[in-house]
């Protein structure tokens, strides 16, 4: 089979199954959505491991691949077909993208099984593959931003999965706002550059690049720092980021799928697939550079005070992305690819590790809440210390190697990529602080409630009227998660299955590109990165100290946040809040983010609009604007209707009068 | 002999043979409509009817791709001219003629009228069209613009005992005729300034010269205006509103969709053909006209809550955005109106089986009522009726925006960009009454029954209500569910109909 057709076959399935689950939801029963979904992306996963052994079969230079199933529209100045490209950066994200889901959808078979609406979330989640798959395999802008808009669309469907919270709503309102203003972004972006390649075609348009970077160097910065609009607000990145802490209102598989291992990555495989054009620009690959650092800082010193479990990860998600973003923007491809991916397998662990014990919790995420889980869940102790050890970096951990690729590369281009070299590292101890404080804290310490039933019964049982833990409004379980009986990881084989896969990949994830050791993801990658003119070549030296800074940092950070949290029970912890209180309400409050927003967008705004509604409105807009065309449709209707009498003579007289306009124009014309 | 002494004009019988089809279908089912039997009357003769339409696809698809002048006469260069242009009108009129067929089954119309005459005569406005469109010379595009409304007028009135029909024929009618002299008058100005019939020999007249001849501009000022009565082009669109509402719904779909591809095939040859050297002078003419319908058809169909009111008010603002694509007078022009014409086709004839559909449901007639909360009772009426309104607003996706984009392509690389952004802002203006019936479909609840068995003048039941029988007929959802499902297909998939509009374009030989 050839790649493309593996790549289109990948395509289908889960389309396939999300029309069958969406419509058949009233055949089918019980188990069988989970199921349907789940074969689907196993079979996808299948036809994205075809794809990748065929491409492999070809010469290095026959692994870009191009193949349209039919033109959309090819009018005069557009030439939009429905065209894949296969190469091994989108074999590498079909991979993650079907694999990962996989799992992930193995996990909610069980974790969403007390939910009325199962069918419909599988449903939803298939087509959320289908639209990242579409989103990586486009190859050309136009199929790129229908994959984009679909993903975000899938997006906020899952993040309103439960639609009677209105917590869950007003989050999927605002993820898909910011979302939608990416999208915007990266559809202008893609009409600033095809103004001047004249072509939608990616080959095609990169085929161009050193005459687009030469000729039309403004329009090119301009498109692309639009694009990074797009990249941004989907990847969370600053300050398009609120969303994705608020985006852990979905249900947890949800939380791993989409806002850890594969959507919010869309903005780092955005940047990748556009190299050519990037290395023609560099305003806007520091731009990329620049925002990625800051936002990898900001984002894990709150990181290190948010007390909802949940969004402790998504924090760290957010930091995690500034590393491959910031490395993919500064030249380092592949390293910020390998991070991706690693990062992929622990977040997602750590996420369905964190459902495991929210689960027991009773939809409970509050982090001073939960202690002493470690007799209880057992299994899930053990993958939450992997994916911790893999996010702290530490070795032979998959994280310890990704990460100190982007960073080794930063010190290799030197200058005031230093600076980023050590916010990087500052933050890598950060990291591994806040990872295992979760750690400790819910694992830890003498067990609470829910963890001593566990021990002594078994499983746990909750309240029959469930509430919303963020603001203790009584739940309609008509939608709502849980059931009453809550089914933790522990006791559900297909949850352990996939939390015990990621755990292995978790932990040897790294294997493909040790440094002086292999070479695998690299060579692999080389086809697509063959055309770029960045070249790294670090030294002995370099390579050795980042290595070895890499680890202690992680150590250094697992110990401290031990040394406040392990040992002391949390005493340190509080000493240290009232000690700097500066500090800790700066992180508390997010860096005073969504404050910012509101004070510095959202206030200015609200009083315009007041000012707007109180005398702009009244007078111009209602006058001039409303009152012009309003006023002017509606004289217009009534004067279309008062000429539409009915009676013949009317109208003959003014068939009479047209023509003899259409007439007077012509003898004009002719004069 | 004597026969080899008088000179007779070459005919190419093959490529007549689609009018052949059409008029020779025409009078076998007027003579099977003689017959006395009731299943010959209400079921063969409109069988015979879809299989002379059939037939007459068949033989254009036999003809496609070929370009000849049919009944060559000596010193002439041919009546008619067979090209894909022809061909596809042909096709769009056929298919339209079989919707509308089925459509006309069981309705009320043809059973007054008779089976015989009614579907005899739609077969005969069906040739008129064809020669309309084919049509290269000054008399045979009278000839068939004639025989395509004639037998309208008649259509128009079948429902003879119910008034407004009687009112909509003679309205019709009247209107018309003064829009076929207005024609006529411009056609023999054109003669008179350039000398010449043939739409070739007139081009060449004008290169020649003429093109600033006050008889010609004054004949192409008249022409133009008697095509845009014919495709409703502001300001002479008011008969349709009137006659969409009093005529009996099945002919409305049929004179909706065939008569305006009819005149704008018409349109596009004089123009293209014989006008071309004088594009100048009657482009910004027909930029002038498209603006003015855009707005007035947009701004008529706001107050509208009779379907076929609004339906009739949308397909003048439609009319507007098809003259987009005659302005430019370029391949990419025709293209994009051959194509608009195709989908319109799929868009109103959905609409049209929807509302015929629900006449016989229900006691509102073609009232926005009569839809209201279908989508929960009666979802294959509700789809197509959405998709079709939303196609008519240029919905990505559906057929609809494909084609307004097309033309909006084509008028702005002509250099009509203001056009362009008048489409726009038309569309906008459109989606409040679009999208007002979506409303109704799937967010009001069902009308209640019993509420409207009269009208406020005291006549029973609203316009065009079948007081036959309340029945649902398998037939007419047929019909909306795969014109529905066709707007779908050419949203997603629309290069195989583009293809077939662009070799139309090629044929009239522009750039």
């Amino acid at each position: 089979m050839s790649p493309t057709t593996a790549a289109w076959l990948a395509l289908a399935c889960p389309l396939a199954g999300t029309i069958v689950n969406g419509l058949g939801y009233k055949l089918i029963k019980g188990k069988v959505p989970g199921i349907i979904g789940t074969v689907a992306l196993a079979a996808a996963f299948v036809f994205a491991v075809i794809a990748l052994l065929s491409l492999q079969g070809r010469g290095a230079e026959h692994r870009q691949l191009v193949s349209s199933l039919y033109d959309y529209a090819a009018t005069g100045t557009i030439d939009a077909k429905l065209s894949i490209l296969v190469d091994p950066l989108s074999i590498l994200m079909m991979l993650v993208v079907t694999g990962v889901s996989t799992l992930i959808h193995l996990y909610s078979l069980a974790y969403m099984s007390g939910d009325r609406g199962y069918t419909r979330f599988f449903a939803y989640l298939n087509f959320f593959v289908f639209s990242m798959l579409l989103l990586v395999l486009a190859g050309n802008f136009f199929l790129l931003i229908v994959g984009w808009a679909f993903v975000g669309a899938a997006s906020y469907l899952l993040i309103s999965f439960w639609y009677r919270r209105t917590t869950a709503t007003s989050a999927g309102i605002k993820a898909f706002v910011i979302n939608v203003v990416g999208d915007i972004g990266l559809t202008l972006g893609a009409f600033f550059i095809l103004k001047n390649s004249h072509t939608l075609d990616f080959l095609g348009t990169f085929s161009q690049a050193k005459a687009l970077g030469a000729n039309h160097h403004g329009d090119l910065t301009a498109g692309l720092i639009l694009l990074l609009v797009g990249a941004f607000a989907k990847s969370a990145q600053l300050p398009f980021h609120t969303w994705l802490p608020d985006a852990m209102e979905g249900p947890t598989p949800v939380s791993a799928l989409i806002h850890a291992a594969t959507m919010v990555t869309a903005g780092v495989y955005l940047i990748a697939r556009m190299h050519p054009l990037f290395e023609q620009s560099v305003a806007a690959a520091d731009v990329g550079t620049i925002i990625g650092a800051v936002t990898l800082f900001v984002a894990a010193t709150i990181g290190m005070v948010v007390t909802d479990l949940k969004r402790v990860i998504a924090y760290s998600t957010m930091s995690q992305i500034g590393y491959m973003i910031m490395g993919v923007s500064s030249g380092a491809y592949v390293a910020g690819l390998f991070h991706l991916m690693t990062h992929a397998f622990f977040k997602a662990l750590l996420f369905m590790s964190a459902g495991s014990i929210i689960s027991a919790m009773g939809g409970e995420q509050n982090l001073n809440k939960m202690r002493g889980f470690k007799k209880a869940m057992p299994f899930t102790y053990g993958c939450f210390i992997i994916g911790g050890l893999a996010l702290a970096g530490v070795p032979p951990f998959s994280g310890f190697f990704s990460k100190d690729e982007i960073l080794l590369v930063q010190a290799q281009i030197g200058g005031w990529h230093w600076i980023l070299y050590v916010v990087g590292y500052v933050t890598a101890l950060m990291t591994a602080f806040y990872t295992w404080r979760m750690i400790f804290r819910a694992f830890w310490g003498e067990p609470n409630e829910q963890a001593q039933t566990l021990i002594d019964t078994g499983h746990v049982w909750h309240a029959h009227e469930p509430t919303n833990p963020n603001n203790g409004e009584v739940e309609d379980t008509d939608v709502g998660f849980p059931g009453p009986e809550h089914h933790i990881a522990e006791q559900a084989l297909p949850m352990k299955l996939a939390m015990g896969t990621l755990a292995v990949l978790a932990t040897v994830g790294g294997i493909v590109l040790i440094p002086k050791t292999t070479t695998w993801l690299d060579s692999f990658l080389e086809p697509t990165f063959a055309s770029s003119s960045v070249v790294h070549q670090a030294s002995d030296g370099k390579l050795v100290l980042g290595l070895v800074l890499g680890a202690v940092l992680g150590l250094l950070g697992i110990f401290i946040a031990y040394t406040i949290y392990g040992k002391a029970n949390g005493e340190i912890a509080q000493g240290l809040q009232a000690r700097l209180p500066v500090l800790q309400r700066l992180f508390v409050n997010k860096w005073y983010f969504d404050e910012l927003i509101d004070f510095a967008i959202a206030r200015p705004f609200a009083w315009f609009g007041r000012f707007g509604q109180q005398t702009f409105e009244r007078i111009f807009v209602n006058g001039a604007l409303i009152g012009g065309p309003s006023t002017l449709v509606r004289a217009g209707s009534a004067a279309v209707r008062a000429v539409q009498s009915g009676f013949l003579r009317a109208y003959a007289a003014l068939l009479l009068v047209g023509a003899g306009v259409v007439i007077l124009y012509f003898l004009i014309q002719s004069s | 002999m004597v026969l080899a002494a008088i000179s007779k004009p070459t005919i190419d019988w093959a490529g007549v043979s689609p009018i052949i089809a059409l008029l020779g279908g025409s009078i076998v089912v007027l003579l099977a409509g003689l017959l006395r039997g009731r299943f010959i009357r209400e079921q063969l003769v409109p069988f015979l009817t879809v299989v002379a339409f059939g037939a007459t696809i068949g033989l254009g698809i036999w003809q496609w791709d070929e370009a000849k002048d049919l009944f060559v006469a000596k010193g002439s260069q041919g009546a008619l001219r067979l090209d894909d242009l022809t061909l596809m009108i042909t096709f769009i009129v056929a298919v339209t003629g079989i919707g509308a067929v089925l459509l006309s089954w069981r309705a009320l119309a043809p059973r007054e009228a008779a089976h015989g005459e009614y579907f005899a005569l739609m077969l005969t406005s069906a040739a008129g069209m064809v020669i309309l469109a084919a049509a290269q010379n000054l008399v045979t595009v009278f000839l068939g613009l004639e025989l395509l409304s004639v037998p309208l007028y008649v259509l128009c009135a079948t429902e003879m005992r119910r008034e407004r029909s009687l009112e909509s024929g003679l309205k019709y009618l009247i209107i018309g005729s003064v829009g076929s002299a207005t024609f006529l008058y411009g056609l023999a100005f054109i003669y008179g300034g350039t000398g010449a019939t043939d739409f070739r020999d007139i081009a060449t007249s004008i290169s020649g010269g003429a093109a600033h001849d006050s008889l010609l501009l004054t004949g192409i000022a008249l022409t133009l205006v008697g095509l845009a009565f014919k495709a409703s082009v502001a300001p002479f669109h008011q008969w349709t509103p009137d006659v969409y509402e009093g005529a009996p719904t099945p002919v409305t779909a049929w004179m909706a969709v065939a008569t305006k591809a009819a005149a704008f095939g018409g349109l596009l040859r004089i123009m293209d053909v014989a006008l071309i050297d004088a594009h100048a002078d009657w482009a910004p003419a027909v930029a002038a006209l498209a603006a003015v319908t855009i707005v007035v058809g947009n701004v008529g169909a706001l107050s509208q809550s009779s379907l076929k009111r609004l339906l009739a008010w949308s397909s003048v603002a439609q009319a507007g955005y098809l003259l987009a694509g005659v302005v430019g007078a370029s391949k990419l022009g025709v293209q994009a109106t051959v194509f608009y014409l195709s989908i319109y086709l799929f868009m109103n004839i959905a609409a049209f089986a929807v509302i015929i559909a629900r006449e016989r449901e229900t006691p509102f007639g073609d009232d926005l009522r009569a839809v209201a909360g279908i989508g929960t009772s009666r979802p294959l009426l509700a789809w197509p009726l959405t998709l079709a309104m939303l196609s008519l607003a240029g919905m990505p996706a559906t057929a609809g925006f494909i084609g307004k984009f097309t033309l909006i392509d084509a008028a702005s690389s002509a250099g009509y960009t203001w056009l362009g952004i008048v489409i726009v802002i038309g569309s906008m203006i459109s989606l409040a009454y679009y999208l007002k019936v979506v409303a109704a479909i799937w967010m009001r609840p069902a009308a209640v029954a019993a509420e409207v068995t009269t009208t406020a003048d005291g006549s029973p039941r609203l316009a065009g209500a079948d007081p036959a029988a309340e029945r649902a007929d398998w037939e007419v959802t047929l019909v909306a569910v795969l014109a529905g499902a066709a707007i779908v297909v050419f949203g997603v998939i629309p290069s195989p109909l583009l293809n077939l509009a662009a070799d139309a374009g090629k044929s009239l030989g522009l750039f």
